[in-house]
């Protein structure tokens, strides 16, 4: 067995350029997290196991997000995307032997993950992939790998502290979001936008009070206009972030969860986050509890 | 079924924004786009010439570029239009986002409307404005007691097809802020992702019957005018 | 019809009332009236005739500036023409017209066609203007076709109305642009019927028609036109007996001679 070592070439460029303003982030885009690759790792899967399919045919198709930055995030001149999402499937790729060269990453939207799954069109969904029962039925989640929690992006000069002041008052995330069901149910005038950097607009120029969506996506906004935007209140939703795979493959759950602890104990997943989310925060938080399988 | 069973209000509600953009901005775009013709056939150059381009400008350009120009320039130069939020009757006030996605649909849809009635002014014979003017009438009477109520008639098929178009643009106000049917829907297919061709099918059944309403209300009005001709 | 049933009448009767002076119009190249000097005087009956294409249509439209003209002058009772707006409508208001091809208003009611004019220009209160327009209606002969539209009168029938609706505004002159040209020949007579014991009445009218019986019974002067210009102008008897221009001639013998 022979252990080769590479640096993921997801690097947390876009994330780093859009976080420069705040003096933190590494410029050079070379804060990857190192993997090992396993290159005889298909041997240690079952026969007719889909982990041993992936293994055997040497590449791997994940669905990511291109528009978040420091979850996913694809610039229009960028290779590979970035950000902690990528990260986490380079991460699972490489315990099937399977290096960053041969990750095929394939845009998903929020509307399109389930069907992207359930006809094949990638073998992963790894896309701020919030667990959910109603899409249990329909497609496997493992995890979860990250837990974020629903914040407010406000004008710097805002009187908004927390949820219970957005009452009555518009706000903005993206049309049809689940971020937007919860500011409606908390009493806000729901606005929504085809995207989270329109919503930023919105709030910058003053046509609805507050954006909002899990607070790992508002700090990253924050960070690019901190004189004029700022992240308040605490989270008043709990979003677990899992990793989807097809349900016609129930045995994938065991060996997601048990790569994601690896991760965990070994510190990989820490220097992910580290690179990605954790670049404007002063401490990395806890892993999560993952589910247990079925 | 249970996504469309559960949240009917929700259903409704969208809906009913979709149903108030479209009354609301189908008025203002027959209003405006009637003056707009009146323009182009008018004696005045200038207006006549201002009408023409307008309408070069507005039918050429994707209606999803003027929503991005009022919704989104527009603020971002200062133009919020949120005094209308000023205006009140009684409890209820229009917001600055409905106001804005009406402003883009009007702007967009009057010069369609524009265009079907200044057909509807040249299918009515020139002796018809050439009596009216040997009578005395101003240009404005023989507008609305002559040519206008004749076009109308020839102008109800085009300008229904203009209106139909109108009740499924609304849709773009989807993502502009307006939580209407096509953002109800998608709401509901988040909240639902193993109803989502159920959902489509009720959304779409949806913007079917308000096609039909107005459809059918055309050929009603077009049945009563043939009667009242003959 | 060789005997006249008219006295003939001195044309400068009256003082004058529509004046053309020097009026020249293009269109684009084509020169449609050349150097017209016209005076109409209160009370005369002028007939224009001449070939087709002679410009006595464009002519007659002018007189209420439905055409525009290029150079000279028109004057209605001592006033000039207005160019547009207001001004020109009042004076549209004071000059009928009866069109060639009716033009009666298709989406109103024989009534309303002749009610509307005093309504809406004149502010004549709405039974008032019914009870006259009846009136009008019953002199002309359609009186009983009053509800009806003009879609289900006979042309003869539109024409009268047309004619009721014009006379309505009380106008201080009535232009005839060939008012028969378009009818059947059995209903001719039925409008130059009336449009005789109208001249008979005293109204200052301007008749451009081929009809030259009417021509003859009616008229106190004949203009005859040709290429834009006025050729020859004289009395109904002396033109149709003696005229002088060979272009008359000519067309009289074209005309005559069936």
């Amino acid at each position: 067995m022979r252990l080769r070592r590479t640096a993921a070439a997801v690097a947390g460029l876009g994330l780093a350029m859009s976080l420069a303003a705040c003096g933190d982030a590494g410029s050079d885009g070379g804060d990857s997290v190192d993997v090992e690759v396993d290159e005889n790792a298909a041997e240690s899967f079952d026969e007719g196991t889909r982990m041993r399919e992936l293994a055997d045919q040497g590449t791997i198709k994940i669905g990511v997000k291109f528009d978040q930055p420091g979850i996913g995030y694809k610039g229009a001149t960028d290779d590979d995307p970035s950000g902690f999402d990528p990260q986490i499937g380079t991460i699972l790729a490489a315990s099937l032997g399977i290096d960053e060269e041969n990750i095929e990453w394939v845009e998903t939207i929020s509307a399109n993950r389930e069907s992207f799954l359930e006809s094949g069109e990638v073998d992963l969904v790894i896309a701020s992939y919030s667990i959910t029962d109603a899409r249990r039925e329909v497609v496997g989640q493992a995890g979860p790998y990250y837990v974020t929690g629903q914040q407010l992006l406000v004008p710097s000069d805002s009187d908004i502290a927390d949820v219970s002041d957005v009452a009555g008052e518009e706000v903005c995330s993206v049309t049809g979001s689940t971020s937007l069901d919860n500011a409606q149910a908390e009493g806000a005038v729901p606005r929504g936008f085809d995207t989270y950097s329109e919503c930023v607009d919105q709030v910058v120029d003053g046509t609805v009070a507050a954006m909002t969506t899990d607070g790992a996506i508002l700090l990253g906004y924050a960070a690019e206009q901190p004189d004029a935007l700022k992240v308040v209140g605490e989270p008043f939703s709990e979003e677990r972030y899992g990793v989807g795979y097809s349900i016609d493959s129930p045995e994938m759950c065991g060996w997601i969860n048990e790569t994601l602890t690896e991760s965990f104990d070994d510190g990989k997943w820490a220097e992910a986050f580290d690179n990605t989310l954790g670049v404007s925060l002063d401490e990395t938080p806890e892993p999560p509890a993952l589910d247990e399988c079925a | 079924m249970e996504a469309i069973t559960t949240d009917f209000d929700l259903y409704l509600k969208g809906f009913g924004l979709t149903v108030g953009l479209f009354v609301a901005s189908g008025i203002a775009s027959l209003v405006f786009g009637a003056l707009l013709a009146a323009a182009r056939v008018g004696p005045i150059s200038v207006l006549a010439k201002a009408s023409a381009a307008y309408v070069t400008l507005f039918r050429n350009t994707p209606l999803l570029m003027i929503f991005i120009f009022i919704a989104i320039a527009m603020p971002r130069i200062g133009f919020t239009f949120n005094f209308v939020e000023e205006i009140r009757v009684g409890d209820w006030n229009i917001s600055g986002f409905f106001f804005r996605a009406c402003l883009a649909l009007t702007l967009y849809t009057s010069a369609f409307v524009c265009e079907a009635f200044r057909s509807g002014i040249n299918a009515v014979p020139i002796g018809q404005a050439e009596a009216a003017r040997a009578l005395g009438l101003t240009f404005g009477q023989n507008m609305t007691n002559i040519v206008m109520p004749q076009a109308l008639r020839a102008v109800v098929p085009p300008l229904t097809s203009v209106q139909i178009a109108l009740a499924k643009n609304t849709s773009v106000a989807a993502a502009f802020g307006i939580a209407e049917a096509t953002a109800t829907m998608r709401l509901l297919g988040n909240r639902y992702g193993d109803q989502t061709v159920e959902i489509f099918f009720f959304i779409a059944v949806g913007y079917i019957i308000i096609v039909e309403i107005v459809a059918l209300g055309s050929y009603a009005l077009e049945r009563r005018w043939k009667a009242a001709a003959r | 019809m060789t005997a006249l049933e008219k006295e003939p009448t001195t044309p400068a009767q009256g003082e004058p009332l529509v004046v053309l002076s020097d009026v020249q119009k293009w269109y684009g190249d084509l020169h449609v009236l050349k150097d017209i000097n016209l005076t109409v005087h209160r009370g005369e009956v002028v007939v224009v005739i001449g070939p087709s294409g002679s410009g006595k249509s464009t002519l007659c439209r002018t007189i209420n500036r439905l055409e525009t003209i290029g150079e000279g002058s028109i004057q209605l009772d001592g006033k000039p023409l207005p160019e547009e707006g207001k001004a020109l409508a009042n004076l549209r208001a004071e000059v009928g017209m009866v069109f060639q091809s009716f033009n009666l208003f298709a989406h109103k009611t024989i009534l309303e066609n002749v009610t509307l004019g005093p309504i809406k220009v004149r502010g004549v209160k709405k039974a008032d203007a019914d009870a006259k327009a009846q009136e009008l209606l019953d002199r002309v002969g359609v009186g009983h076709q009053a509800a009806k539209y003009p879609a289900q009168l006979s042309g003869g029938q539109q024409q009268r109305v047309a004619i009721a609706r014009a006379l309505a505004m009380e106008p201080k002159v009535m232009l005839f642009d060939e008012p028969t040209s378009a009818l059947d020949p059995e209903m001719i007579s039925e409008v130059l019927d009336v449009m005789v014991t109208l001249a008979k009445g005293g109204m200052t009218m301007v008749v451009v028609t081929h009809e030259m019986g009417f021509a003859r019974t009616a008229a106190d002067r004949v203009v005859f036109m040709a290429d834009g210009q006025i050729v020859e102008e004289n009395t109904p008897e002396e033109f149709f007996t003696n005229p002088q221009s060979p272009r008359a001639q000519d067309f009289l013998g074209k005309i005559l001679k069936h």
